[in-house]
């Protein structure tokens, strides 16, 4: 149906800019609807695709008319992708500001849902339980345990201040002693992140982002 | 300044709820399962102190019954006077209060949805317990224990939810140890003393069942302390062998909470050495989601049941209850595969499940899939309350489905914003009303019985 009306407003502008010739007979507005034609049936990167393709075709800026019949069109056909994409981003703004999880059982008020409120859940706090006490193991016995060891060094491999850990004072000297441990057996280096915790990291990265050595050889980890 | 000391029957009167405010609660357990992210001004998940309000008259002179009046300005607007007081008096010689509306409000709309607390079902997976019918309510006479005679504790195991000793699956390895050192060992002449009484009655009724074969009369009890050590290392060797009489005797002496026996995979063991270790059916309904820390209504709703018929004046007895509005408190992202949240009633639900608009993609439901500023007051839909349970850290898990159609027309023509058969109201009579915030209020307010409910109730008939 959408198609009808676009082609019998394209009819109409071809009236409108060849009075005199008859409708189809040109080859620019034609070319120009077998565009917009792909546009509407294909997907929407091709519709934006041949937007952009048309402009530049275009060259020069849009008459009174053309841009009437620009607007006509975004609100028609187009437009519903475009709407789409408008709502998508309109929602991911909104979620941004947004950041709490709920949880089934929370209890909210309406304040809980102000700007106020959802931004604390932004800011992350230090654990507030000493891990090392909850899970009851001597660090000191992991040292060989390298996502362990990761989990408390930073990526540039300084250990991490028990402001940060969460640590008692005892289980952060434990801790240190362990990664000391590590990084002096060899073990662990001490300027990155273990290999093995980069290599899974990669699995969540999109892949434009990794590296790709040319040399095979380097690549092994 | 030194306290002056008060009669008995003067500190009696000061401890009294007449005179005291009761202690606050612990805060709700914080599991991590939110990550590090945190506020500590959000409401809790469960009132931690009691709510106070007063009258109208009182509350414009500033009067709570407190030690001193509270400030006019910061008491005398809200609309619903409740507030919670963190401390009577302070160094400062101030009273130390805040707003209390979001757990009294969330508590009044909680009772207008009429729910029973309900129970899980022992033996119903978590996955198909949502699908079932209604459950057990928390005020059955087999399951609802407040006070318990220390004897009649073991009797009782498969229906209590208050245990003395902890939960062990919910134990993590260091609180463990931490307590196998603090709370067990310590016990353990104790133990040994419990056993030898154990040992003592299992004697007495072999000799017992031996007298009654041979037509004696029964022997007189045997003392449990003239059981001897090599009998007691006899027995525990034995008890050895058999974990589920170990752990009864070990459950009962520690009145640990009871546990759901584990599966097969769960054991680790081989094949040939499962076979050997038995274990009893455990029929608490706590026993696989750990007892509650509270009691299991935690005192949000006394009601029984729902299993009753709401009547409409015109259109007779409803085969659903009314269907209520729930706020879309975050859409649902398909992306990262997670399900939107709702809000009924303050509390967060899930959606329901099955073949749901909630789960369908169709261009129609996109409601649950986007924020549309547009929607003054936010996205709403129309819910059908199915049950509500306290799981056991305290928070209200509320289970709804979707309303059904007609449920939905005859609580939006409550509202006056439908009509199903009657005929639409007039535009004056409309138009005459004053729309003040009372008389909104009372529009959206639910009719407080149902069962005895009149036309008037309903707003239809004027």
């Amino acid at each position: 149906m959408s198609c009808r009306q676009w082609l019998s407003s394209a009819l109409r502008q071809c009236r409108n800019t060849f009075p005199d010739s008859a409708p189809g007979s040109s080859s620019g507005p034609a070319l120009r609807s077998r565009n917009r034609a792909a546009a509407r049936s294909g997907n929407i990167n091709e519709a934006l695709q041949v937007m952009v393709a048309d402009g530049l075709e275009r060259g020069g800026q849009l008459s009174a008319e053309e841009e009437q019949q620009v607007m006509v069109d975004s609100q028609r056909g187009l437009g519903q992708h475009l709407k789409d994409l408008r709502n998508h981003a309109t929602t991911d703004n909104y979620l941004r500001q947004m950041p709490r999880r709920w949880r089934t059982g929370d209890v909210y008020a309406p304040r809980d849902l102000s700007p106020t409120e959802m931004s604390k859940w932004r800011q992350g706090r230090k654990p507030l339980k000493d891990v090392i006490d909850v899970f009851g193991f001597n660090p000191l016995d992991n040292y060989k345990n390298f996502s362990l060891i990761s989990e408390f060094m930073t990526p540039m491999g300084r250990i991490k201040h028990s402001a940060e850990t969460g640590l008692r004072p005892v289980n952060q000297r434990k801790m240190a002693k362990a990664i000391r441990r590590a990084v002096g057996m060899g073990l662990h280096p001490s300027v990155h992140r273990h290999p093995e915790v980069l290599r899974m990291s990669r699995h969540s990265m999109p892949v434009s982002s990794i590296p790709q050595s040319s040399d095979s050889s380097q690549s092994r980890l | 300044m030194a306290t002056r000391s008060v009669s008995p029957g003067g500190a009696l009167l000061r401890a009294s709820r007449m005179f005291s405010l009761p202690a606050p609660i612990p805060a709700p357990p914080d599991d991590g399962a939110a990550g590090n992210f945190f506020s500590n001004t959000a409401t809790l998940a469960f009132p931690t102190h009691q709510v106070i309000t007063t009258l109208n008259s009182a509350r414009k002179q500033g009067d709570w019954g407190l030690k001193r009046p509270l400030p006019l300005k910061s008491t005398t607007k809200s609309s619903n006077p409740m507030i919670r007081v963190k401390a009577i008096d302070t160094i400062e010689q101030v009273t130390d209060f805040t707003s209390a509306t979001d757990h009294g409000m969330t508590l009044r709309k909680f009772q207008e949805l009429g729910m029973p607390i309900t129970m899980r079902k022992h033996g119903t997976d978590s996955s198909t317990s949502s699908m079932s019918l209604p459950e057990k309510s928390v005020f059955e006479n087999q399951y609802d224990f407040t006070d318990i005679h220390p004897d009649e504790r073991a009797e009782a195991l498969d229906r209590r939810w208050k245990f003395t000793g902890p939960w062990l699956a919910g134990m993590s390895p260091g609180e463990f140890n931490e307590w196998l050192a603090r709370e067990v060992r310590p016990k353990r002449p104790q133990f040994r003393e419990f056993l030898k009484k154990i040992i003592a009655s299992e004697m007495h009724g072999t000799l017992a069942r031996a007298a009654l074969d041979r037509g004696e009369s029964p022997p007189p009890a045997i003392d449990p302390t003239s059981v001897t050590d090599d009998q007691l290392i006899d027995y525990v060797r034995k008890l050895r062998h058999n974990n589920q009489a170990l752990y009864d005797m070990v459950g009962q002496f520690l009145d640990l909470a009871p546990l759901k026996p584990p599966t097969t995979a769960q054991i680790g063991l081989p094949s040939h050495n499962t076979s050997k270790v038995e274990y009893r059916e455990v029929s608490n309904p706590y026993a696989e989601h750990g007892p509650p820390i509270t009691h299991p209504s935690a005192g949000i709703s006394y009601l029984r049941s729902s299993m009753y018929m709401e009547n409409h004046p015109i259109y007779g007895p409803q085969k659903q209850h009314s269907a209520v509005v729930a706020r879309i408190v975050r859409p649902r992202r398909q992306a990262q595969a997670v399900a939107a949240k709702l809000g009924l009633a303050g509390f967060i639900v899930d959606t329901p499940l099955g073949d749901t608009a909630a789960n369908s993609k169709s261009a129609s439901k996109e409601i649950y899939d986007r924020i549309d500023p547009t929607i003054v007051g936010g996205a709403k839909v129309w819910v059908q309350p199915q049950k509500a349970r306290v799981d056991s850290k305290g928070r209200v898990i509320l289970t709804v489905s979707e309303a059904s159609a007609e449920a939905t027309l005859v609580a939006q023509e409550l509202l006056g914003n439908a009509t199903c058969l009657g005929a639409p109201r007039g535009e004056n009579e409309l138009s005459r009303r004053e729309m003040t915030a009372g008389s909104l209020r009372a529009r959206y307010r639910a009719a407080a019985a149902p069962t005895m409910s009149s036309a008037q109730d309903y707003g239809l008939l004027q």
